[in-house]
């Protein structure tokens, strides 16, 4: 047991029974509080440039006199597929505990068309804005933070992608063992998470 | 048999196969992959400007962003480092415990992405001490022009590219990273680990700093970035593309500091071994582990600045652009945030450091502990709250001046509880000064110095005079190159042997410490003074009145430089050719010196259990761990072990090979652990420590977990420490035979049983046997072959040799008596020969070098097959008396001794007349 413990590492491959916590869970928690500190670094610089310099009139004047528009509503709709896919992912953990592949499969599809759907709904904003982010700081911690985001969506599509094809291709995670999945399910919560305070922070505020 | 050897060949569940590709295959992947990004970055940017229609196709700064990037990746995926995850993500069967690219076989796996962490510590540690001299050699750049006032050698942007990337080539590349390296090695043995929680992981770290490295250098060549490893806008928003290269440079450096804190703090959490609490680890470990969590939650904030710096300079938003509504002091905010705990992430592993070393080599345990340990954390925390007093006079709110100045002196406590304990340690310790300990030690008086003149800084009204000038340089060189680079050669020299599984030469790494010591203090401490009356600091010309320090300055600083080549050489030399060390050459209590030098390839054969602190020394009974061998190996119980650990107390008959023999059977018997102690009384400790080099030598190679020291005065009280310190079970006595033997005649044996309360055996070697050294491959045998030119010449000839790593001689004196015949005369030439070799031989014994030799009747090139076939020598030295062309002789010897190495000697005076 003594020597098991020692050397049972790579990925968090270890009994899950013996631990409360793997080390691959363990490690994507710690990234994630330093993806969280990366954000707050950009909110850092959103919140001096508004109260510092802009002194809190925002949305400030756009460069023809009217303040900057951001569609609260269109995006409002959009934050909610978000927040529908960290539920839908939940669920399919939650088949594959109960020994439900298939379901686990339909889970996982159904969580990558959602957030795809979100980036692709975001992108489209982007064309359609009118404004980019040489316009003034404002445009620029927009894009900056958005993008970022949406950067980080895109990299839980590509791990949720992992995840689907590790099931489809070599039948892998079994109730006992999914530290992958654990992982990349908390990745996408996490992005849903930061999109919810960027959407308030951002748009509604 | 209960003594194990160093296995590399693993018998245990890890499926090892030796990697079937050569490095050369891995790095011609690695350039294909530079070029396909660099080629891509070009083709996207181009295709992207294109259908875009940006207003011109060309922007530079773009070009090299992308490229750059692209290029970055490239390599890494090229070198390998994805390799597994390709495999993974295709959906492949893949083995979680793949340990295909573990360990190095040959120099070529160093080469090539390896997930062994002892490997991965020795990449790190030479690609930093790479950096280490670009490094250097920037600085010395700064100091030739500012040797004079006026422009010495270059011009104003071209310095200010000098400073710029000395301090950000130090910094990024060599004092974050360095520690990496060290604790990669270090810090899986020390908690009984295997390896770390992920090796590929681990791999990818390290290899991530290798295009970070390239950018930083590359910048130099491009334009190099001038606006200091600060990088402040709008400045940095000015420079060129060395400028964009620094960016993204910054950008991979803190992907890999990211992903190894990652590493190290769930290996700490997770593998430490049976027994190690939180309190048992040593500080080294807490040190790197708090570290680690400032790694985590501050180098975001970097990356953060760094990312907004790059989007101002190439996209052209408008964060720091007034002009846009943005913020320029905003810069500075976020990027102190991270970079004041940033100072700490290059300090804390240092402490911890010396913590161990200075604890080791002053004997005791560590005072205040747990102190020590919380201070680590409490310095941490508190260094996220004291960014702004970077900034007292940038012009920020007022009200934010005040609490962070408070903030910033409280940061003097815990600092000073730390160094409080490290007086507390040595304080009636017995202190051995060994190069580590010199250098812990000077880091306390330096790093004081530095401490205090933090304290003037952090405090308002000084800092605004003192801000900006060479006050500031003063104080940060006392805290990184005093402070971090003082304990990194610490911490380098104390496990040095371990690492490389060789001794360093310890006159060199002496002197290396005193020049370096000197010469910092010189550099350094007169700019205190120049900063005190007004020089400011990154200007490239000055005035007058500061011309004679400066010069000065310039000229101290050549002893460091002088100080670090000589460390080169003795590292690179030592690593080479230097002596086999022992398992534990320091006596230390952690884990890692309960392992082979270096480790075997999983580190520990058998699970450790740790049982107590890991720095009680002299406490009678006290241990830290016991690792015993598995029952494959034959290896008994817990309490069986306590039973086979022996003190060997001998002088003389060190490194003899009667002595050896003994040792070896009963370290077949099943004693697992033999601590020499030499009691020297006349006090020729030189010639004790070569015997005891050269025993602890050929234990080493054998597998033989040896230690020992030499002690000056009364061999009754050192046994007593000794006891004390190593609770040995039994104790072996070697004496001459009785009327020999001092040490009989004052009863020694009883004495000893009754002072140390442990079974003696007493072994008696005989003169002639005590003289008789080992034979093992560990010792080099010199054979001195000369006639008249025999003499002090060719015994400091022998001694020099010695310097190197332990050895023998063998003393022949050939005596062709092809006159007359055996005459009268003859046989008073012979005994003179006689003579002067047994004074040789006294000489050699004289300097602990174990000596015996003849007279041969024949040519010197008899004696030398003589030498090569009775006596295996490794080498030969043949003396000959300057001018009295003998090359003859020495091209005879040649001849008749092949294989084995000649070397030619002058004996410069005459010897003495018959």
């Amino acid at each position: 047991m003594a020597a098991d413990h020692a050397h049972a590492h790579a990925l968090g491959h270890a009994p899950a029974d013996k631990k409360p916590i793997s080390q691959g869970v363990l490690a994507m928690v710690l990234f994630l509080g330093s993806e969280a500190m990366l954000f707050a670094s950009l909110f850092t610089a959103y919140f001096m440039v508004r109260y510092n310099v802009a002194q809190n009139h925002w949305p400030p004047l756009n460069s023809s006199g009217e303040p900057f528009e951001l569609p609260k509503v269109g995006t409002g709709v959009n934050t909610a597929f978000l927040v529908f896919s960290s539920f839908t992912v939940w669920w399919a953990e939650h088949r594959l505990k109960h020994g439900d592949r298939k379901g686990l499969e339909r889970g996982l599809l159904v969580t990558m068309l959602l957030g795809l759907t979100f980036l692709v709904i975001q992108i489209n904003e982007y064309v359609h804005l009118g404004f980019t982010p040489q316009d003034q700081a404002f445009g620029s911690t927009f894009y900056t933070l958005t993008g970022f985001h949406g950067l980080h969506v895109f990299v839980g599509l590509v791990l949720l992608l992992i995840c689907y094809l590790r099931v489809k291709r070599a039948r892998d995670f079994t109730p006992t063992f999914s530290t992958p999945l654990v992982a990349a399910s908390l990745y996408w919560h996490f992005v849903d998470v930061v999109w919810v305070a960027l959407y308030i922070l951002v748009y509604l505020v | 048999m209960a003594t194990y050897q160093p296995t590399h060949a693993h018998t245990g569940h890890h499926h090892v196969h030796g990697p079937t590709r050569s490095a050369w295959d891995y790095w011609k992947r690695a350039i294909v992959g530079v070029i396909t990004g660099v080629v891509l970055g070009f083709i996207i940017t181009f295709l992207a400007r294109w259908l875009f229609g940006f207003d011109g196709l060309w922007a530079s700064q773009v070009y090299w962003s992308v490229c750059a990037t692209l290029a970055g990746l490239g390599f890494i995926i090229g070198i390998g480092c994805f390799d597994w995850w390709w495999d993974y993500l295709r959906g492949r069967k893949v083995d979680y415990e793949d340990h295909s690219l573990h360990g190095a076989r040959s120099i070529g796996d160093y080469f090539r992405p390896n997930t062994d962490h002892k490997v991965i510590g020795i990449q790190y540690l030479v690609l930093t001490f790479g950096m280490f001299i670009v490094g250097g050699i920037l600085a010395e750049l700064v100091r030739l022009e500012l040797a004079f006032p006026g422009q010495t050698i270059a011009d104003g942007e071209t310095y200010n590219g000098f400073f710029s990337g000395h301090a950000t080539v130090m910094i990024f590349g060599f004092v974050i990273p360095v520690f990496g390296g060290l604790a990669n090695y270090i810090l899986p043995i020390m908690i009984g680990a295997k390896d770390m929680a992920f090796p590929r992981l681990n791999a990818l770290s390290f290899w991530l700093l290798v295009p970070a490295g390239v950018m930083l250098g590359l910048a130099q060549f491009v334009g190099a970035f001038s606006a200091g490893w600060t990088a402040y806008t709008p400045l940095a928003l000015q420079g060129t593309t060395g400028q964009t290269l620094f960016e993204i440079a910054v950008q991979f450096a803190g992907a890999s500091s990211i992903a190894t804190a990652l590493n190290f703090l769930v290996t700490v959490m997770t593998m430490r071994a049976p027994g190690m609490t939180v309190w048992r680890m040593p500080l080294f470990v807490w040190a790197q582990s708090v570290t680690a969590g400032l790694v985590v939650f501050g180098t975001p904030f970097i990356a953060g600045s760094q990312f907004m710096t790059w989007f101002d300079r190439v996209m052209g938003t408008n964060f720091f652009n007034v002009g846009g509504g943005g913020d320029v002091l905003m810069y500075q905010h976020v990027f102190w945030f991270y970079s004041h705990p940033a100072v700490y992430i290059m300090m804390l592993p240092g402490f911890g450091i010396i913590s161990d070393v200075i604890s080791t080599f002053a004997r005791k345990p560590l005072f205040g502990y747990r102190a020590l340990a919380f201070s680590t954390v409490a310095i941490a925390v508190l260094g996220f709250g004291v960014w702004a007093h970077h900034m007292f006079v940038s012009g920020m709110p007022g009200w934010l001046r005040f609490p962070m100045m408070i903030m910033t002196i409280v940061i003097a406590v815990p600092t000073g509880v730390k160094v409080f304990s490290w007086l507390g340690t040595m304080w009636g310790g017995k202190i051995h000064l060994k190069t580590p300990m010199l250098w812990a030690m000077g880091f306390v008086f330096t790093f004081v110095i530095g401490g205090l003149s933090g304290v003037f800084l952090g405090t308002l009204p000084a800092d605004i005079q003192l801000t900006d000038t060479y006050y500031v340089v003063a104080h940060i060189h006392y805290v990184f190159f005093g402070g971090s680079v003082f304990t990194i050669f610490a911490g380098l020299y104390y496990w040095f042997p371990k690492m490389t599984g060789r001794m360093y030469n310890e006159r060199l790494g002496q002197i290396h410490f005193w020049l370096t010591f000197v010469g910092f203090n010189a550099t350094f401490f007169p700019m205190h003074w120049l900063g005190a009356v007004g020089m400011p600091r990154r200007v490239a010309d000055y005035d007058e009145r500061f011309a004679d320090l400066n010069l000065f300055i310039s000229i101290a600083s050549l002893g460091m430089v002088i100080g670090t080549a000589i460390f080169f050489y003795n590292a690179i030399n030592s690593w080479i050719r230097g002596p086999k060390a022992p398992w534990n050459p320091w006596r230390g209590r952690s884990l890692e010196w309960l392992v082979s030098s270096p480790p075997s390839l999983f580190n520990f054969d058998a699970v450790p259990q740790v049982v107590g602190g890991p720095y009680q020394y002299g406490l009678p009974g006290a241990r830290h761990a016991v690792i015993f061998a598995g029952e494959d190996l034959g290896g008994g119980e817990l309490t069986e072990v306590d039973r086979r650990t022996m003190l060997v107390v001998a002088n003389e008959s060190v490194g003899s090979q009667a002595l050896t023999d003994r040792v070896r059977q009963l370290a077949a018997s099943g004693v697992w652990r033999f601590t020499f102690l030499m009691p020297v009384e006349d006090g020729n400790n030189r010639a004790a420590e070569r015997r005891l080099q050269s025993a602890l030598s050929v234990l080493a190679a054998e597998g033989i977990d040896a230690n020992g020291s030499v002690v000056s005065g009364d061999p009754l009280s050192a046994i007593r420490t000794a006891v004390a310190d190593d609770d040995p079970q039994q104790i072996l006595l070697v004496t001459q035979p009785r009327g020999a033997s001092p040490w009989l005649d004052r009863d020694m044996v009883d004495r000893v049983r009754k002072a140390s309360n442990r079974a003696v055996t007493h072994m008696v070697i005989s003169g002639d046997d005590a003289r008789t050294p080992t034979r093992s491959s560990a010792v080099q045998t010199i054979a001195v072959v000369a006639n008249d030119a025999m003499g002090e010449g060719l015994a400091t000839a022998v001694q020099e040799r010695a310097d190197g790593g332990p050895v023998s001689a063998v003393v022949l004196c050939p005596l062709s008596l092809d006159g007359p015949g055996w005459t009268d005369d003859a046989e008073s030439v012979r005994d003179a020969a006689a003579e002067r070799a047994r004074a040789v031989i006294a000489s050699l014994q004289e300097a602990g070098i174990p000596a015996r030799g003849e007279v041969i009747d024949g040519d010197p090139a008899e004696a030398a097959r003589i030498a090569r076939d009775s006596y295996g020598a490794t080498s030969v030295l043949v003396g000959t008396i300057a001018g009295r062309g003998d090359a003859d002789i020495v091209e005879a010897v040649t001849a008749a001794a092949q294989p084995v190495p000649v070397e030619h000697v002058f004996v410069e005076a005459a010897p003495p007349a018959l």
